[in-house]
Protein backbone atom coordinates (compact mmCIF):
# COMPACT_ATOMS: atom_id res chain seq x y z
CA UNK A 1 0.00 0.00 0.00
CA UNK A 2 1.20 3.71 -0.47
CA UNK A 3 1.91 6.36 -0.04
CA UNK A 4 1.72 9.46 1.85
CA UNK A 5 -0.66 8.70 4.96
CA UNK A 6 -0.39 10.28 8.30
CA UNK A 7 -0.34 7.11 10.34
CA UNK A 8 -1.11 9.63 13.17
CA UNK A 9 -4.37 10.59 12.11
CA UNK A 10 -5.53 8.82 8.88
CA UNK A 11 -6.53 5.42 7.54
CA UNK A 12 -4.50 3.11 4.98
CA UNK A 13 -4.72 4.38 1.34
CA UNK A 14 -8.14 3.13 -0.23
CA UNK A 15 -10.30 4.21 2.31
CA UNK A 16 -10.04 7.77 2.12
CA UNK A 17 -13.85 7.97 1.86
CA UNK A 18 -14.12 7.21 5.44
CA UNK A 19 -11.73 9.79 6.55
CA UNK A 20 -14.45 12.06 7.62
CA UNK A 21 -15.98 9.71 10.00
CA UNK A 22 -13.00 9.23 12.44
CA UNK A 23 -12.96 11.81 14.83
CA UNK A 24 -16.43 11.15 15.64
CA UNK A 25 -16.71 7.46 15.28
CA UNK A 26 -13.11 5.54 16.15
CA UNK A 27 -13.17 4.81 19.83
CA UNK A 28 -11.49 2.27 22.67
CA UNK A 29 -14.01 0.68 24.01
CA UNK A 30 -17.39 -1.28 23.13
CA UNK A 31 -18.71 1.11 25.61
CA UNK A 32 -18.05 4.39 24.44
CA UNK A 33 -18.67 3.39 20.38
CA UNK A 34 -22.21 2.52 22.05
CA UNK A 35 -22.52 6.06 23.72
CA UNK A 36 -21.81 7.52 20.11
CA UNK A 37 -24.23 6.12 18.53
CA UNK A 38 -26.51 6.43 21.09
CA UNK A 39 -26.19 10.03 21.34
CA UNK A 40 -25.88 10.79 17.54
CA UNK A 41 -28.64 12.36 15.56
CA UNK A 42 -30.34 9.51 13.15
CA UNK A 43 -29.18 11.39 10.10
CA UNK A 44 -25.34 11.26 10.88
CA UNK A 45 -26.02 7.66 11.99
CA UNK A 46 -27.21 6.70 8.83
CA UNK A 47 -24.42 8.82 6.68
CA UNK A 48 -21.96 6.85 8.66
CA UNK A 49 -23.52 3.38 7.74
CA UNK A 50 -24.05 4.43 4.34
CA UNK A 51 -20.50 5.10 3.65
CA UNK A 52 -18.82 2.24 6.14
CA UNK A 53 -21.08 -0.50 4.70
CA UNK A 54 -20.39 -0.64 1.40
CA UNK A 55 -16.77 -0.71 1.95
CA UNK A 56 -16.67 -3.00 4.63
CA UNK A 57 -15.55 -6.41 2.92
CA UNK A 58 -12.65 -4.27 1.52
CA UNK A 59 -11.91 -3.13 5.12
CA UNK A 60 -12.24 -7.08 6.27
CA UNK A 61 -9.82 -8.57 3.59
CA UNK A 62 -7.35 -5.20 4.32
CA UNK A 63 -7.60 -5.88 7.85
CA UNK A 64 -6.80 -9.82 7.68
CA UNK A 65 -2.88 -9.51 6.52
CA UNK A 66 -2.31 -8.09 10.17
CA UNK A 67 -2.47 -10.19 13.68
CA UNK A 68 -5.37 -9.49 16.23
CA UNK A 69 -4.14 -7.21 18.27
CA UNK A 70 -0.59 -6.08 16.27
CA UNK A 71 -2.11 -3.66 13.47
CA UNK A 72 -0.45 -0.41 12.61
CA UNK A 73 -2.00 2.79 13.65
CA UNK A 74 -3.65 3.27 10.47
CA UNK A 75 -5.28 -0.39 10.05
CA UNK A 76 -6.08 -0.05 13.66
CA UNK A 77 -8.21 2.96 13.31
CA UNK A 78 -10.24 1.43 10.50
CA UNK A 79 -10.66 -1.91 12.40
CA UNK A 80 -12.53 0.50 14.97
CA UNK A 81 -14.59 2.05 12.56
CA UNK A 82 -15.80 -1.22 11.15
CA UNK A 83 -16.30 -2.12 14.85
CA UNK A 84 -19.01 1.06 15.49
CA UNK A 85 -20.27 -0.31 11.98
CA UNK A 86 -21.99 -2.56 14.16
CA UNK A 87 -23.34 -0.03 16.34
CA UNK A 88 -24.56 1.97 13.67
CA UNK A 89 -26.21 -0.86 12.37
CA UNK A 90 -28.16 -1.52 15.62
CA UNK A 91 -29.97 1.87 14.87
CA UNK A 92 -30.38 1.62 11.36
CA UNK A 93 -31.27 -2.02 11.28
CA UNK A 94 -33.32 -2.89 14.59
CA UNK A 95 -34.42 0.60 15.66
CA UNK A 96 -34.93 3.17 12.86
CA UNK A 97 -33.96 5.21 15.65
CA UNK A 98 -30.47 6.32 17.37
CA UNK A 99 -31.26 4.00 20.55
CA UNK A 100 -34.18 1.47 21.19
CA UNK A 101 -37.61 2.93 21.55
CA UNK A 102 -38.62 4.79 25.00
CA UNK A 103 -35.05 4.05 26.29
CA UNK A 104 -34.22 6.81 28.51
CA UNK A 105 -30.42 8.36 28.26
CA UNK A 106 -28.10 8.77 29.77
CA UNK A 107 -28.26 4.88 30.86
CA UNK A 108 -27.57 3.26 33.60
CA UNK A 109 -26.56 0.79 31.66
CA UNK A 110 -22.03 0.29 30.65
CA UNK A 111 -20.96 -2.50 28.83
CA UNK A 112 -17.93 -2.60 31.52
CA UNK A 113 -15.60 -5.55 29.34
CA UNK A 114 -15.91 -5.62 25.82
CA UNK A 115 -14.80 -8.79 23.37
CA UNK A 116 -10.73 -8.66 22.93
CA UNK A 117 -9.74 -6.62 21.06
CA UNK A 118 -10.76 -2.93 21.70
CA UNK A 119 -13.29 -3.93 23.64
CA UNK A 120 -12.23 -2.23 26.62
CA UNK A 121 -12.53 -2.78 30.49
CA UNK A 122 -14.37 -0.38 33.33
CA UNK B 1 -38.46 -4.48 11.53
CA UNK B 2 -35.40 -5.62 10.05
CA UNK B 3 -34.66 -8.99 10.65
CA UNK B 4 -37.29 -11.66 9.25
CA UNK B 5 -38.45 -15.00 10.23
CA UNK B 6 -38.32 -17.71 7.86
CA UNK B 7 -41.79 -19.43 6.62
CA UNK B 8 -43.09 -21.42 9.12
CA UNK B 9 -41.97 -25.21 7.39
CA UNK B 10 -44.37 -27.84 7.14
CA UNK B 11 -43.99 -31.60 7.45
CA UNK B 12 -46.24 -33.96 4.85
CA UNK B 13 -49.39 -34.26 6.97
CA UNK B 14 -49.13 -30.19 7.23
CA UNK B 15 -48.61 -30.04 10.65
CA UNK B 16 -46.46 -27.06 12.14
CA UNK B 17 -43.17 -27.16 13.19
CA UNK B 18 -44.50 -25.57 16.64
CA UNK B 19 -46.65 -27.29 19.17
CA UNK B 20 -48.51 -24.96 21.12
CA UNK B 21 -47.57 -26.35 24.99
CA UNK B 22 -51.13 -28.13 26.24
CA UNK B 23 -49.50 -28.62 29.60
CA UNK B 24 -50.38 -25.33 32.59
CA UNK B 25 -47.50 -24.61 33.96
CA UNK B 26 -48.34 -22.97 36.91
CA UNK B 27 -50.91 -25.54 37.68
CA UNK B 28 -47.74 -28.84 36.64
CA UNK B 29 -46.12 -26.68 39.25
CA UNK B 30 -48.79 -26.88 42.40
CA UNK B 31 -48.84 -23.07 42.66
CA UNK B 32 -51.85 -21.13 43.12
CA UNK B 33 -53.45 -18.86 40.46
CA UNK B 34 -54.60 -15.98 42.03
CA UNK B 35 -53.18 -12.35 42.00
CA UNK B 36 -49.91 -11.82 43.78
CA UNK B 37 -49.48 -8.86 45.87
CA UNK B 38 -46.96 -6.21 45.29
CA UNK B 39 -45.40 -5.36 48.67
CA UNK B 40 -42.33 -7.35 48.25
CA UNK B 41 -41.02 -5.01 45.30
CA UNK B 42 -42.33 -1.33 46.71
CA UNK B 43 -41.78 -1.82 51.11
CA UNK B 44 -38.83 -1.01 52.72
CA UNK B 45 -39.68 -3.21 55.71
CA UNK B 46 -40.45 -6.17 53.72
CA UNK B 47 -36.51 -5.16 51.96
CA UNK B 48 -34.89 -5.39 55.46
CA UNK B 49 -36.63 -9.00 56.32
CA UNK B 50 -35.64 -10.18 52.75
CA UNK B 51 -32.74 -9.03 53.73
CA UNK B 52 -32.26 -11.11 57.30
CA UNK B 53 -34.44 -14.10 56.26
CA UNK B 54 -33.48 -14.63 52.51
CA UNK B 55 -29.77 -13.23 52.06
CA UNK B 56 -28.17 -13.92 55.41
CA UNK B 57 -29.70 -17.31 55.57
CA UNK B 58 -29.60 -18.55 51.46
CA UNK B 59 -26.54 -19.92 49.23
CA UNK B 60 -25.57 -16.97 47.29
CA UNK B 61 -23.57 -17.29 44.09
CA UNK B 62 -20.14 -15.18 44.63
CA UNK B 63 -18.41 -16.04 41.20
CA UNK B 64 -16.47 -18.84 39.09
CA UNK B 65 -13.72 -21.34 39.44
CA UNK B 66 -11.77 -19.98 36.45
CA UNK B 67 -11.93 -16.68 38.26
CA UNK B 68 -8.87 -18.54 40.52
CA UNK B 69 -7.15 -20.17 37.82
CA UNK B 70 -3.69 -21.15 40.11
CA UNK B 71 -3.18 -21.80 43.96
CA UNK B 72 -3.28 -18.91 45.99
CA UNK B 73 -5.21 -16.99 43.19
CA UNK B 74 -8.11 -14.78 45.03
CA UNK B 75 -10.49 -12.28 44.08
CA UNK B 76 -12.86 -10.05 46.27
CA UNK B 77 -16.56 -9.80 46.14
CA UNK B 78 -18.88 -7.06 47.52
CA UNK B 79 -22.22 -8.73 49.18
CA UNK B 80 -23.65 -5.23 50.03
CA UNK B 81 -27.24 -6.90 50.56
CA UNK B 82 -25.14 -8.64 53.62
CA UNK B 83 -22.85 -5.39 54.13
CA UNK B 84 -19.74 -7.67 53.32
CA UNK B 85 -16.50 -7.72 51.66
CA UNK B 86 -15.95 -11.30 50.67
CA UNK B 87 -11.85 -12.52 50.09
CA UNK B 88 -12.36 -15.72 48.23
CA UNK B 89 -8.94 -18.06 47.74
CA UNK B 90 -7.70 -21.25 46.47
CA UNK B 91 -5.30 -22.85 48.47
CA UNK B 92 -2.24 -24.79 48.26
CA UNK B 93 -4.53 -27.83 48.64
CA UNK B 94 -6.38 -26.51 45.91
CA UNK B 95 -9.84 -25.69 48.32
CA UNK B 96 -11.60 -22.68 47.65
CA UNK B 97 -12.36 -21.04 51.11
CA UNK B 98 -13.68 -17.65 51.47
CA UNK B 99 -13.38 -14.94 54.47
CA UNK B 100 -14.46 -12.01 55.33
CA UNK B 101 -12.25 -9.38 54.26
CA UNK B 102 -11.50 -7.41 57.37
CA UNK B 103 -8.64 -7.45 59.49
CA UNK B 104 -8.44 -8.72 63.06
CA UNK B 105 -6.72 -5.60 64.27
CA UNK B 106 -8.82 -2.81 63.68
CA UNK B 107 -10.98 -3.84 61.26
CA UNK B 108 -9.79 -2.55 57.98
CA UNK B 109 -10.88 -4.12 54.97
CA UNK B 110 -7.60 -6.43 54.39
CA UNK B 111 -7.54 -6.61 50.25
CA UNK B 112 -8.10 -4.13 47.88
CA UNK B 113 -7.48 -5.25 44.59
CA UNK B 114 -10.88 -6.99 43.05
CA UNK B 115 -8.26 -10.34 42.12
CA UNK B 116 -4.91 -11.46 41.86
CA UNK B 117 -2.12 -13.86 43.37
CA UNK B 118 -0.67 -13.65 46.71
CA UNK B 119 0.92 -16.10 49.23
CA UNK B 120 0.25 -13.34 51.75
CA UNK B 121 -2.15 -10.50 52.42
CA UNK B 122 -1.10 -8.02 54.55
CA UNK B 123 -3.74 -5.20 55.48
CA UNK B 124 -2.12 -1.58 55.51
CA UNK B 125 -3.06 -0.01 58.44
CA UNK B 126 -0.34 -1.56 60.26
CA UNK B 127 1.05 -4.74 58.21
CA UNK B 128 -0.87 -7.62 59.84
CA UNK B 129 0.12 -10.20 57.60
CA UNK B 130 -2.51 -13.57 56.65
CA UNK B 131 -2.33 -16.27 54.61
CA UNK B 132 -1.26 -20.10 54.49
CA UNK B 133 -4.16 -22.28 55.40
CA UNK B 134 -7.53 -21.00 56.60
CA UNK B 135 -6.66 -17.74 56.69
CA UNK B 136 -3.98 -17.85 59.46
CA UNK B 137 -2.28 -14.30 60.95
CA UNK B 138 0.62 -14.85 59.96
CA UNK B 139 2.39 -12.24 61.48
CA UNK B 140 1.84 -9.48 63.78
CA UNK B 141 4.41 -6.19 63.86
CA UNK B 142 5.96 -5.51 67.15
CA UNK B 143 4.14 -8.07 68.49
CA UNK B 144 5.38 -7.78 72.40
CA UNK B 145 3.76 -5.05 72.65
CA UNK B 146 0.64 -6.52 72.17
CA UNK B 147 -1.51 -7.82 75.38
CA UNK B 148 -1.15 -11.62 75.84
CA UNK B 149 -2.80 -12.26 72.11
CA UNK B 150 -3.18 -15.30 70.89
CA UNK B 151 -2.51 -14.89 66.98
CA UNK B 152 -3.96 -18.53 66.07
CA UNK B 153 -7.35 -16.71 67.11
CA UNK B 154 -6.83 -13.84 65.01
CA UNK B 155 -6.99 -15.66 61.63
CA UNK B 156 -9.84 -14.08 59.17
CA UNK B 157 -13.12 -14.76 59.88
CA UNK B 158 -14.25 -17.65 57.36
CA UNK B 159 -17.99 -17.95 55.60
CA UNK B 160 -19.10 -21.29 54.36
CA UNK B 161 -18.29 -21.87 50.67
CA UNK B 162 -18.94 -24.61 48.64
CA UNK B 163 -18.57 -25.04 44.66
CA UNK B 164 -21.12 -26.72 42.48
CA UNK B 165 -20.46 -27.41 38.36
CA UNK B 166 -17.60 -24.21 39.21
CA UNK B 167 -19.88 -22.26 40.57
CA UNK B 168 -18.64 -20.73 43.74
CA UNK B 169 -21.58 -19.98 46.66
CA UNK B 170 -21.28 -18.67 49.83
CA UNK B 171 -23.40 -18.62 53.02
CA UNK B 172 -23.43 -15.71 55.92
CA UNK B 173 -25.23 -18.15 58.55
CA UNK B 174 -22.13 -18.94 60.54
CA UNK B 175 -22.93 -22.46 60.71
CA UNK B 176 -24.87 -23.03 57.60
CA UNK B 177 -28.75 -24.81 58.54
CA UNK B 178 -28.20 -26.67 54.88
CA UNK B 179 -25.66 -27.47 53.01
CA UNK B 180 -24.94 -26.00 48.98
CA UNK B 181 -26.41 -29.46 47.55
CA UNK B 182 -29.56 -29.65 50.31
CA UNK B 183 -30.04 -25.73 49.41
CA UNK B 184 -29.77 -26.84 45.58
CA UNK B 185 -31.92 -29.64 45.81
CA UNK B 186 -33.15 -31.27 43.06
CA UNK B 187 -31.82 -28.47 40.43
CA UNK B 188 -28.56 -29.71 41.79
CA UNK B 189 -29.30 -33.01 40.57
CA UNK B 190 -30.78 -32.22 37.56
CA UNK B 191 -28.25 -29.86 36.16
CA UNK B 192 -25.34 -31.81 37.00
CA UNK B 193 -22.74 -32.69 34.28
CA UNK B 194 -23.66 -29.82 31.68
CA UNK B 195 -20.51 -29.39 29.65
CA UNK B 196 -19.75 -26.11 29.74
CA UNK B 197 -17.48 -24.25 27.67
CA UNK B 198 -15.92 -20.72 26.76
CA UNK B 199 -15.65 -19.82 30.00
CA UNK B 200 -12.50 -17.54 29.98
CA UNK B 201 -13.51 -14.89 27.49
CA UNK B 202 -16.47 -13.00 28.85
CA UNK B 203 -18.22 -9.62 27.90
CA UNK B 204 -19.93 -8.08 31.10
CA UNK B 205 -22.79 -5.78 30.89
CA UNK B 206 -23.43 -3.76 34.72
CA UNK B 207 -26.63 -1.60 35.25
CA UNK B 208 -27.53 0.40 39.05
CA UNK B 209 -30.57 1.50 38.76
CA UNK B 210 -33.66 2.54 40.37
CA UNK B 211 -35.79 -0.77 40.77
CA UNK B 212 -36.23 -3.59 43.32
CA UNK B 213 -33.85 -6.51 42.50
CA UNK B 214 -36.66 -8.80 42.03
CA UNK B 215 -38.40 -6.86 38.92
CA UNK B 216 -35.12 -7.18 36.69
CA UNK B 217 -34.98 -10.53 38.16
CA UNK B 218 -38.88 -11.15 36.82
CA UNK B 219 -37.56 -9.56 33.19
CA UNK B 220 -35.71 -12.25 32.37
CA UNK B 221 -37.90 -15.36 34.16
CA UNK B 222 -41.10 -14.74 30.90
CA UNK B 223 -40.73 -14.42 27.81
CA UNK B 224 -43.95 -13.03 27.23
CA UNK B 225 -43.36 -9.32 27.15
CA UNK B 226 -40.24 -10.06 24.43
CA UNK B 227 -42.66 -9.17 21.02
CA UNK B 228 -43.81 -5.81 23.06
CA UNK B 229 -40.73 -4.92 24.65
CA UNK B 230 -38.12 -5.96 22.44
CA UNK B 231 -39.47 -5.68 18.91
CA UNK B 232 -36.36 -5.66 16.59
CA UNK B 233 -33.20 -6.52 19.05
CA UNK B 234 -34.93 -9.84 20.21
CA UNK B 235 -38.53 -10.91 18.91
CA UNK B 236 -37.49 -11.72 15.54
CA UNK B 237 -35.53 -14.58 17.15
CA UNK B 238 -37.61 -15.25 20.30
CA UNK B 239 -41.10 -15.11 18.71
CA UNK B 240 -43.13 -15.69 15.44
CA UNK B 241 -45.89 -13.87 14.01
CA UNK B 242 -48.00 -16.96 13.27
CA UNK B 243 -46.08 -19.53 15.09
CA UNK B 244 -45.55 -18.41 18.22
CA UNK B 245 -47.07 -15.23 18.50
CA UNK B 246 -46.43 -14.41 21.89
CA UNK B 247 -43.42 -16.31 22.88
CA UNK B 248 -45.09 -19.20 24.67
CA UNK B 249 -42.25 -20.80 26.60
CA UNK B 250 -41.62 -24.33 25.22
CA UNK B 251 -41.87 -25.58 29.02
CA UNK B 252 -41.61 -24.04 32.28
CA UNK B 253 -41.01 -25.71 35.69
CA UNK B 254 -39.93 -25.48 39.57
CA UNK B 255 -36.85 -27.75 40.61
CA UNK B 256 -37.44 -27.28 44.36
CA UNK B 257 -36.97 -23.66 45.33
CA UNK B 258 -35.54 -22.54 42.25
CA UNK B 259 -37.09 -22.92 38.32
CA UNK B 260 -36.04 -22.87 34.70
CA UNK B 261 -38.37 -21.98 31.52
CA UNK B 262 -37.30 -23.12 28.24
CA UNK B 263 -37.52 -20.31 25.30
CA UNK B 264 -39.12 -20.65 22.13
CA UNK B 265 -36.36 -19.85 18.82
CA UNK B 266 -36.13 -20.00 15.53
CA UNK B 267 -33.43 -22.26 14.91
CA UNK B 268 -33.04 -21.32 10.89
CA UNK B 269 -33.49 -17.52 12.10
CA UNK B 270 -31.72 -15.64 8.92
CA UNK B 271 -30.89 -11.46 9.08
CA UNK B 272 -33.40 -10.36 6.74
CA UNK B 273 -31.46 -8.85 3.74
CA UNK B 274 -31.71 -5.54 4.26
CA UNK B 275 -29.73 -6.22 7.53
CA UNK B 276 -26.66 -5.67 5.36
CA UNK B 277 -24.14 -5.46 8.72
CA UNK B 278 -25.99 -7.97 10.58
CA UNK B 279 -25.75 -10.35 7.30
CA UNK B 280 -22.09 -9.65 6.87
CA UNK B 281 -20.81 -10.55 10.56
CA UNK B 282 -23.41 -13.13 11.11
CA UNK B 283 -21.39 -16.41 10.84
CA UNK B 284 -23.56 -19.74 11.51
CA UNK B 285 -21.02 -21.28 12.94
CA UNK B 286 -20.42 -18.89 15.46
CA UNK B 287 -23.88 -19.50 16.84
CA UNK B 288 -27.11 -17.72 16.43
CA UNK B 289 -29.26 -14.27 17.14
CA UNK B 290 -27.69 -14.69 21.41
CA UNK B 291 -24.91 -17.51 20.78
CA UNK B 292 -21.17 -17.31 20.60
CA UNK B 293 -19.66 -20.70 19.79
CA UNK B 294 -19.56 -23.61 17.40
CA UNK B 295 -22.55 -26.13 17.14
CA UNK B 296 -20.45 -29.25 18.34
CA UNK B 297 -19.69 -27.64 21.69
CA UNK B 298 -23.37 -26.27 21.76
CA UNK B 299 -24.71 -30.21 20.45
CA UNK B 300 -22.77 -31.38 23.89
CA UNK B 301 -25.59 -28.77 26.05
CA UNK B 302 -28.27 -29.56 24.19
CA UNK B 303 -27.74 -33.43 24.31
CA UNK B 304 -28.56 -32.97 28.44
CA UNK B 305 -31.74 -34.09 29.66
CA UNK B 306 -32.33 -31.07 31.59
CA UNK B 307 -31.75 -28.70 28.83
CA UNK B 308 -34.43 -28.13 26.70
CA UNK B 309 -36.50 -31.21 28.72
CA UNK B 310 -39.31 -31.46 26.09
CA UNK B 311 -36.31 -31.69 22.95
CA UNK B 312 -38.72 -28.85 21.17
CA UNK B 313 -36.57 -28.41 17.76
CA UNK B 314 -37.34 -25.12 17.70
CA UNK B 315 -35.46 -24.08 20.93
CA UNK B 316 -33.10 -21.55 21.71
CA UNK B 317 -32.59 -20.87 25.03
CA UNK B 318 -32.65 -22.49 29.21
CA UNK B 319 -33.12 -20.03 31.65
CA UNK B 320 -32.75 -21.41 34.93
CA UNK B 321 -33.23 -19.08 38.17
CA UNK B 322 -31.38 -20.26 41.24
CA UNK B 323 -33.18 -18.58 44.27
CA UNK B 324 -32.67 -16.06 45.10
CA UNK B 325 -30.71 -13.80 42.91
CA UNK B 326 -28.65 -16.05 40.24
CA UNK B 327 -29.65 -17.11 36.51
CA UNK B 328 -27.50 -19.56 34.52
CA UNK B 329 -28.73 -19.70 31.07
CA UNK B 330 -28.01 -22.20 28.38
CA UNK B 331 -28.17 -21.29 24.81
CA UNK B 332 -27.98 -23.18 20.97
CA UNK B 333 -24.34 -20.77 21.34
CA UNK B 334 -23.09 -20.51 24.73
CA UNK B 335 -23.95 -19.31 28.55
CA UNK B 336 -24.67 -16.45 29.98
CA UNK B 337 -24.96 -15.44 34.22
CA UNK B 338 -27.14 -12.86 36.05
CA UNK B 339 -26.63 -11.38 39.33
CA UNK B 340 -29.37 -9.47 40.63
CA UNK B 341 -28.01 -8.25 43.53
CA UNK B 342 -30.05 -5.82 46.10
CA UNK B 343 -28.79 -2.67 47.18
CA UNK B 344 -32.31 -0.77 48.81
CA UNK B 345 -35.93 -1.87 48.21
CA UNK B 346 -35.68 0.37 44.82
CA UNK B 347 -32.02 -0.24 43.96
CA UNK B 348 -30.54 -2.87 42.56
CA UNK B 349 -26.49 -3.48 40.75
CA UNK B 350 -27.27 -6.08 38.16
CA UNK B 351 -24.28 -7.77 36.44
CA UNK B 352 -24.38 -10.02 33.03
CA UNK B 353 -21.68 -12.08 32.15
CA UNK B 354 -21.77 -13.76 29.13
CA UNK B 355 -19.27 -16.16 27.80
CA UNK B 356 -17.52 -15.44 24.27
CA UNK B 357 -14.70 -17.30 22.69
CA UNK B 358 -11.60 -16.31 22.44
CA UNK B 359 -11.58 -13.99 18.76
CA UNK B 360 -10.75 -15.84 16.05
CA UNK B 361 -10.32 -13.45 13.52
CA UNK B 362 -11.52 -9.48 12.15
CA UNK B 363 -14.75 -11.11 11.31
CA UNK B 364 -15.44 -12.87 14.28
CA UNK B 365 -14.47 -10.01 16.36
CA UNK B 366 -17.12 -8.01 14.79
CA UNK B 367 -19.78 -10.76 15.21
CA UNK B 368 -18.82 -10.19 19.03
CA UNK B 369 -19.12 -6.32 18.45
CA UNK B 370 -22.46 -7.48 16.93
CA UNK B 371 -23.57 -9.52 19.75
CA UNK B 372 -22.50 -6.86 22.95
CA UNK B 373 -24.06 -4.45 21.12
CA UNK B 374 -27.25 -6.23 20.76
CA UNK B 375 -27.36 -7.25 24.07
CA UNK B 376 -26.58 -3.92 25.90
CA UNK B 377 -29.59 -3.33 23.73
CA UNK B 378 -31.55 -5.71 25.53
CA UNK B 379 -30.28 -4.66 28.74
CA UNK B 380 -31.36 -0.91 28.16
CA UNK B 381 -34.90 -2.07 27.34
CA UNK B 382 -35.19 -3.83 30.27
CA UNK B 383 -33.71 -1.34 32.53
CA UNK B 384 -35.61 1.46 30.74
CA UNK B 385 -38.83 -0.81 31.59
CA UNK B 386 -38.03 -2.00 35.25
CA UNK B 387 -37.65 1.76 36.69
CA UNK B 388 -40.90 2.75 35.46
CA UNK B 389 -42.33 -0.58 36.76
CA UNK B 390 -40.86 0.76 39.94
CA UNK B 391 -42.63 4.74 39.45
CA UNK B 392 -46.06 2.54 38.80
CA UNK B 393 -45.73 0.39 41.82
CA UNK B 394 -44.65 3.00 44.27
CA UNK B 395 -47.70 4.91 43.08
CA UNK B 396 -49.88 3.08 45.36
CA UNK B 397 -52.24 2.66 42.33
CA UNK B 398 -52.14 -1.40 42.65
CA UNK B 399 -52.01 -3.79 45.45
CA UNK B 400 -52.15 -6.91 43.47
CA UNK B 401 -50.13 -8.06 40.11
CA UNK B 402 -51.91 -10.62 37.81
CA UNK B 403 -49.57 -13.30 36.46
CA UNK B 404 -50.66 -15.75 33.30
CA UNK B 405 -49.40 -19.39 32.65
CA UNK B 406 -45.64 -18.38 31.03
CA UNK B 407 -45.17 -15.68 33.84
CA UNK B 408 -44.93 -19.39 36.40
CA UNK B 409 -41.30 -18.39 37.49
CA UNK B 410 -41.98 -15.18 38.75
CA UNK B 411 -45.02 -16.49 40.83
CA UNK B 412 -43.12 -19.28 41.89
CA UNK B 413 -40.25 -17.24 43.37
CA UNK B 414 -42.63 -14.95 44.91
CA UNK B 415 -43.97 -17.92 46.49
CA UNK B 416 -41.18 -19.53 47.46
CA UNK B 417 -40.45 -15.69 48.67
CA UNK B 418 -43.29 -16.03 51.29
CA UNK B 419 -42.10 -19.08 52.81
CA UNK B 420 -38.59 -17.92 53.61
CA UNK B 421 -40.18 -14.92 54.79
CA UNK B 422 -42.11 -16.55 57.54
CA UNK B 423 -39.98 -19.93 57.89
CA UNK B 424 -37.31 -20.01 61.48
CA UNK B 425 -35.62 -22.92 59.84
CA UNK B 426 -33.82 -23.11 56.38
CA UNK B 427 -35.39 -26.79 56.47
CA UNK B 428 -38.85 -25.41 56.41
CA UNK B 429 -38.26 -23.14 53.48
CA UNK B 430 -36.69 -25.59 51.71
CA UNK B 431 -40.14 -27.87 51.61
S1 LIG C 1 -6.26 -2.64 61.05
FE1 LIG C 1 -5.23 -4.10 59.91
S2 LIG C 1 -3.22 -3.98 60.66
FE2 LIG C 1 -4.26 -2.55 61.89
FE1 LIG D 1 -36.52 -8.35 28.58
Amino acid sequence: MSAVTDKATSLPAGFEALEAFVPYWVHETNDKRREARSTAQMEDIQAFYDTVVPMAEQGIAYLEQYELGKMPADAERLFKLLLAMNHAAIAVEMHGAPRAFDSTWPSAVRITQGPWPHGGRI
Amino acid sequence: MSAVIDKVETGTSGTPRHQMAEECFTLDAGLPTGPVSVEPYRSPEFFERERERVFKRAWLFAGRIEQLPEHDSYFVKEILICKASVLITRSKEGKVQAFHNVCSHRGNLVVNKPCGRAERHVCRYHNWAYGGKDGALLGIPDQKHFFDVDKKSLGLTPIACDVWEGFIFVNFQKQPEVTLAEFLGPFGTTYAGIPYFNLDETIVIQADFKANWKLIADAFAEPYHVPSLHPATLAPGFAHPEDNRYARPLSARAHGIHRHFSAYGNPHYVPAPTSKVESLVYIQDTGGVLGGDASENAQGVMNHPAINPTKNPNWSADVTWIFPNFNIDYSTGGFWIHEFWPVAYNRTQWTLRIFIPKTASIRHRLQLEHYASRWAEVVLEDVTNCERIQLGLESGAKDHMVLQDAEMLIRHNLWVLDKWMKADKVADALK
